[in-house]
């Protein structure tokens, strides 16, 4: 097994962010964890659950700037904003990883595949840390992951000891540990992780015979209908696209094309021209939350568009948990098969 | 209190006096949320602790339609601490609510929690037993307690510079999640100049003048309405101390209008008003 200390990680992240952006886990005040790009190795914190916020901030940013589009006189410029700096997001719970599956699922894998998604996608290698423990919301082991699975990262750390235990989990991740100081060592033994009580999970041809029950109205009436449960979702990949004014004046207009992350859940997601609404309910607007993830995108796409993280339940301002909503939905089921 | 409270649901639920009673019960993580009773049976769900800090009467622009076309707009009871009841005068005032479609069930408060700790707001609040009721429970406590704005006077006596750079590095976090706006009973537009899709006044993304432009605007459209229920701050993700922005607009309108939000269901000077008659024309 591969080994690291704490002092020789430190020294390794220093030799990477010469040219490359590091981006890890910080306080940003308060007490707040945010994945942020690193001018000091000294601001990256070890002491997290999980950032609030994932990790898809980095790959599919909440403002995108995707082109900017310039008018000079008569002369029209376009120019691509397209990621130049390799990065390194250091630090990602293998949740938040699991989390790109469901992005490359749509972004990377249909035809024609997103031009800017991608290239983040290449130029990004994850470097994660095992959690020490499942948290109270989590439930990653019912969707498929678990708190030390490195399936869908470059490098998986895991601590213990002085240091960490290493797994080049690609070649990608392999490339990068060249410039690192390990050790190899015989004589170590993994912490054993107690894992959480399973949520059952309705498998996703089960979902429409719920469609049109009642439950979804009595669930969404405490919503408030803001969009916090999308943002802090590892998989929520729901963007509008416009382009905004940025400069204008004598003899020059700049415009930039820019991608902003929307949600399903707030009110004017669905509205269209003449004012109509087809998720006007907030009922409505959680059952697609929740048909999404564990219907839709499934039966589309492959994944799950849900990976256990279970930021939803710690940011719902008024306790809509999805693994309640699990067990209901179970229930539900199982009475209206009966 | 709570065996009167739930009482109190199960008679108007009964009797058909009302067809929901919003109030409080158990949440998954050992708080409380709100909860919509539709059935006399079920009033055992509801609760009364010091974790009940969310403002219900906020749930009341959902039924102020009715549900189908051509039914009635249905009646509802919500429970309601002293700062909750000062949203009833808003919405009255606003021409948001009928009076007559609300019972209110009053409850008596000596303030709720925050981390274990009395909430800031409640060690300012004045007000213990609502000002407006259908049916109240509890016994107002008897002591006097005078707002002095001790907890605005820290920002009043910092410069303006280092006022703006302390609002900046609050607002930096700020994910325009709008969970702030939707948990205020206040609110309400139909269209949120934040929300339109003309980028007229506010482009979509997520900088520091957009987070800057929406934080002042809203608690500018919340000076002499904002009723000091510290919805937007408890709901806010990113512990934002938005209470402190409008309480600071609340002493100002104080101060400069002797008029403070929801006391009375008088609107806020800053609102323009139709004189009699005038309503009809539009």
């Amino acid at each position: 097994m591969i080994f690291i200390t704490h002092h020789n990680l430190l020294a390794w992240l220093g030799k990477l962010k010469e040219d490359r952006t590091l981006i890890a886990p910080q306080d940003i005040g308060k007490g707040h964890i945010r994945y942020r790009p690193v001018s000091d190795i000294e601001e990256i914190t070890f002491d997290y659950t999980q950032p609030e916020m994932s990790a898809k901030e980095f790959l599919f940013p909440q403002t995108d700037r995707l082109m900017r589009i310039e008018k000079r006189g008569d002369e029209v410029t376009l120019h691509d904003y397209l990621l130049e700096k390799e990065q390194i997001i250091f630090g990602l719970r293998p949740c938040d990883a699991h989390g790109f599956l469901a992005f490359d699922a749509l972004f990377l894998e249909q035809d024609p595949p997103d031009v800017y998604y991608a290239r983040r996608r290449e130029m990004t290698t994850l470097v994660g840390i095992s959690c020490p423990q499942m948290w109270e919301n989590c439930f990653c082991t019912s969707v498929g992951g678990a708190p030390d699975d490195p399936s869908h990262l470059d490098v998986l750390l895991t601590a213990v000891g002085d240091g960490y235990a290493v797994k080049a989990a690609t070649s990608k991740g392999k490339a990068l540990l060249a410039s690192a100081e390990t050790q190899e060592v015989t004589d170590l033994t993994l912490p054993e992780i107690p894992k959480n009580e399973t949520v059952p999970i309705l498998p996703a041809e089960d979902w429409p015979a719920l469609f049109n029950d009642q439950y979804w109205a009595r669930l969404g009436e405490r919503c408030l209908s803001c969009k916090l449960c999308t943002y802090v979702c590892p998989t929520c990949r729901c963007f509008d696209l416009r382009d905004e004014e940025v400069l204008s004046g004598t003899g020059i207009v700049i415009h930039d094309r820019m991608r902003v992350w929307d949600a399903c859940t707030a009110p004017n997601y669905r509205t269209i021209a003449g004012g109509h609404n087809s998720r006007a309910t907030k009922g409505q607007r959680i059952r697609n939350r929740y048909y999404c993830k564990f219907h839709y995108y499934p039966k589309d796409f492959g994944p799950l568009g849900c990976v256990g993280c279970g930021r939803c339940i710690e940011a719902c301002p008024v306790n809509i948990d999805i693994k309640e909503m699990l067990a209901q939905v179970a229930d539900l089921h199982e009475k209206v098969e009966a | 209190m709570i065996e009167q409270i739930q009482a109190k649901a199960k008679e108007l639920l009964e009797n058909e006096q009302v067809s929901c009673v919003i109030g409080y019960e158990t949440a998954t993580d050992g708080g409380t949320r709100p909860a919509f009773i539709y059935d006399p049976d079920d009033v055992d769900r509801l609760v009364w602790n010091q974790q009940c800090h969310y403002n219900l009467v906020n749930y009341l622009h959902d039924k102020k339609k009715p549900p189908k076309r051509g039914a009635d707009i249905p009646s509802v009871a919500v429970i309601v601490k002293p700062c909750d009841s000062r949203t009833i005068n808003l919405l009255v005032g606003e021409s948001q609510i009928k009076r007559e479609n609300i019972h209110v069930i009053g409850l008596t408060c000596t303030g709720m929690l925050e981390n274990g700790e009395i909430q800031t707001r409640c060690q300012h609040c004045t007000i213990r037993s609502p000002l407006v009721y259908d049916t109240l429970i509890g016994e107002p406590p008897t002591e006097e307690i005078s707002d002095d704005f001790e907890d605005v006077a820290e920002i009043e006596a910092m410069a303006p510079e280092e006022r703006l750079n302390f609002w900046l590095s609050e607002f930096d976090r700020c994910i325009r999640c709008y969970a702030c706006r939707q948990a205020c009973p206040g609110c309400y537009c139909t269209v949120c100049e934040f929300d339109r899709d003309d980028s007229l006044w506010i482009g979509m993304q997520n900088e520091m003048p957009e987070k800057y432009f929406f934080h002042t605007f809203r608690a500018m459209h919340l000076a002499g309405r904002c009723v000091e229920c510290n919805a937007c701050e408890l709901a806010c993700p990113m512990d934002i101390p938005l209470s402190l922005l409008n309480r600071k607009l609340t002493k100002e309108m104080e101060e400069l209008f002797d008029h403070r939000g929801g006391m009375t269901t008088e609107p806020t000077p800053f609102v323009t008003l139709m004189k009699d008659g005038e309503i009809s024309l539009i």
